[in-house]
């Protein structure tokens, strides 16, 4: 692996004139920062814990090169056409920004690349986009360990494109902004994106992100850094929805940092064949914030899937609740990993989180591993693991009712999935409930 | 009248235990059939063999059902065929809304007959006259089925299932448990108004209670396995004064 590392610095030496924002010294400083500790470190083996549920093997026994211009073109029947409910669709191909669709937006919005704002705003972004050191966990050892965080190192030094919204001061958006990212990669190569959300005090904003790959046979390896600051009495919305091919791996990462009074909700839903990881560290940092973080997992085929959150509550009255859904199906695997850290400065914190596996074949495997780190003493903290298959009680049911087989575990399944679908908004159900479609025909 | 079900020498294993031991019953077509007996003795076995419930094995013995060998068919063709058990427990299924559930079903049995498939329409009009009928209010349509009913709750759901399905064999299996009294008088009237000369019943119960709302046309004791004894309701008056074991031991 060693070998690897080098190549990967080699690269990013031989390669970093061709990066965005190399002229802006923080920008180049954080690339900096974030090929050093990937020399450093390497991609997480075996001995990391967060990274120790599967084995990375097509990362870490590849070499992948920055992806350049692609051989493939865009399938246009991946982009459906916009909802009547999203105010701004911003669309990327394979990292590049190739469309920006809009009504006439309030003033206070502003929503366009990350390229783009390097260009025109820089300052904007400065302290915006944060070092992969600063993401590292707290530990009661009070070590800290970079290792967890070596794709937000790559991501900080090869990032390429992005999405950047900003909501100015007490503006609530109408409608929903959408980001639809389309990946078609050469074999072997690597894209990254990294983006931000930028809440100002007292606004509001939905947001969509679509992620479909598009890639067939091809090993490609991409990952999507998004830094979410919530100010405030603001509230956001970021829901995530992925779609993996076969031999894709993705590593999706939401970092949130929510303030005083404001509110922060998301859903994942990621439908693999491929490797996907979905990771959410939200940090509520001030009082009466809170949290709800959905997430739903689909595997068939060879599919390996990680959902990661962790929630930190670090002043008082704080609250988060996290619900996840797993079903898996022929030989995928999954693992949930769920924590939640009260600080001792967090009295009066109400945190639950829940994941639930369904497990449809004997191959499937599952891992779910919740976490509780509480010192604080006055806090009110449930979690709940369960994994199964379907019931044959349940199944009968429906069969003497005259629904055939195959449909009654349709209807079953679905219904596992709804818990996590029916709190969306009715702007995306929708789509939702067509990936669990897909699923099913996958 | 003609023959809606003939059971003859039914033998049934469950995990290697012997439970049916040469049961055999025939029902008219219109017939209300009471079928009582002491906890233990198959009668919720006999129940699920009907409905088809896996796990049941039936090493001897026949079901002719409408003419048809019953135990060739799918749980899911058995419904088809006019077969309906209302649960002892009903199942709940978090999830999914009760209307969608019996839309689905009653789609499903109408495809497989080759009949038309109700839309959503045509489909809620049905639903809300057969809930008025049974003075069910429609609240509960959205409701995930059966997921925080009470036990009248569940058990009318049944009955609605029921009429909406209108089964040609109802099974009722302990449709009285669990229920107060006034809720049984409600479960029955309903049953009651579902009944014609086309619908065959099978009723499993321990009490007296539920056939004297039911007035079923013949009682049928079942011990040990088989019928040991059949009669008129008198039989289940009978029952009902000298207890099972009078009763076995007079046979």
């Amino acid at each position: 692996m060693k070998n690897l590392q080098h190549k990967y610095y080699e690269s990013y030496n031989d390669n970093s004139h061709l990066l965005p924002g190399l002229d802006i010294s923080w920008l180049k400083k954080l690339r900096e920062e974030g090929i050093d500790q990937f020399k450093k470190d390497g991609f997480p083996d075996k001995s990391v814990e967060e990274w120790n549920n599967h084995s990375y093997k097509n990362l870490t026994d590849n070499y992948f090169k920055p992806h350049s211009d692609s051989k493939f073109e865009i399938n246009s029947n991946l982009i459906e056409k916009r909802d009547s409910k999203c105010s701004i669709r911003v669309i990327f191909f394979n990292g590049k920004i190739i469309n920006i669709e809009s009504d006439s937006l309030p003033e206070g919005v502003e929503v366009n690349s990350l390229t783009y704002f390097l260009k025109n705003n820089s300052d904007f972004l400065k302290d915006k986009i944060s070092s992969p050191k600063e993401y590292s966990e707290e530990r009661l050892s009070n070590i800290i360990d970079s290792r967890p965080q070596s794709i937000v190192a790559v991501n900080a030094a090869f990032h390429q494109e992005g999405a950047v919204i900003h909501i100015k001061k007490n503006v609530k958006m109408p409608g929903y902004i959408e980001l639809l990212h389309i990946g078609k990669y050469n074999k072997n190569t690597m894209q990254h994106m990294r983006s931000v959300v930028f809440l100002e005090e007292g606004s509001e904003c939905e947001v969509l992100e679509n992620i479909v790959n598009d890639t067939e046979n091809d090993l490609a390896f991409t990952s999507n850094v998004t830094d979410i600051n919530v100010s405030k009495g603001a509230s956001l919305s970021f829901h995530c929805f992925i779609k993996g091919s076969s031999n894709n791996i993705h590593i999706n990462n939401i970092h949130g940092e929510i303030h005083k009074d404001s509110q922060f909700n998301s859903t994942t839903i990621v439908k693999a064949l491929g490797q996907v990881r979905a990771e959410n560290r939200i940090n509520l940092l001030a009082e009466n914030s809170s949290t709800k973080i959905d997430m739903l997992l689909l595997g068939s085929k060879d599919a390996l899937l990680e959902g990661l959150t962790k929630v930190k509550h670090a002043k008082n009255n704080s609250t988060s609740n996290q619900n996840t859904r797993v079903i898996l199906n022929e030989n995928s695997k999954a693992s949930f990993q769920g924590k939640i850290r009260v600080n001792k400065e967090a009295d009066g914190t109400l945190a639950n989180m829940s994941c639930k596996s369904l497990l449809l074949s004997n191959k499937a495997r599952v891992n779910s591993k919740p976490e509780l780190e509480i010192l604080a003493d006055d806090v009110k903290c449930s979690h709940g693991v369960t994994i199964g298959n379907l019931s044959l009680e349940q199944l009968f049911y429906l069969r003497s009712r005259g629904i055939p087989e195959k449909e009654a575990r349709k209807l079953l399944v679905n219904s596992f999935g709804n818990i996590i679908l029916d709190d969306l908004n009715i702007n995306f159900i929708g789509r939702a409930k067509n990936i669990m479609l897909e699923y099913f025909n996958d | 009248m003609g023959t809606a079900l003939e059971i003859k020498d039914l033998h049934v294993e469950v995990e290697n235990n012997k439970i049916l031991k040469g049961l055999s019953l025939k029902i008219e077509h219109g017939e209300m059939a009471a079928i009582m007996g002491p906890n233990g003795a198959g009668k919720s076995t006999l129940a699920s063999v009907l409905a088809g419930k896996e796990g049941y094995n039936v090493t001897r013995g026949t079901i002719e059902y409408l003419g048809k060998d019953l135990l060739e068919m799918s749980t899911e063709d058995r419904a088809s065929a006019g077969v309906f058990l209302a649960f002892q427990y009903p199942v709940e299924i978090p999830g999914v809304a009760t209307s969608t559930f019996v839309r689905t079903a009653l789609n499903a049995q109408r495809r497989n007959r080759g009949e038309e498939e109700l839309d959503a329409m045509e489909f809620l009009k049905l639903a809300r006259q057969r809930a008025k009928e049974l003075e069910m209010s429609e609240d509960f349509f959205q409701r995930a089925v059966n997921v925080g009913f009470s036990g009248g709750e569940k058990k009318r759901a049944e009955v609605f299932q029921m009429s909406m399905l209108s089964p040609s064999l109802a099974i009722l299996d302990e449709t009285d448990s669990g229920l107060d009294i006034d809720a049984l008088k409600i479960v029955a009237e309903g049953v009651n108004k579902l009944r014609d000369d086309k619908l065959s019943g099978i009723v499993i119960t321990h009490y007296q209670r539920l056939l004297d709302y039911l007035q079923p046309d013949t009682v049928h004791i079942l011990a040990e396995g088989k019928i040991i004894k059949t009669g008129d309701k008198s039989l289940a008056l009978k029952l009902e004064e000298k207890g099972y074991q009078g009763i076995t031991e007079a046979n």
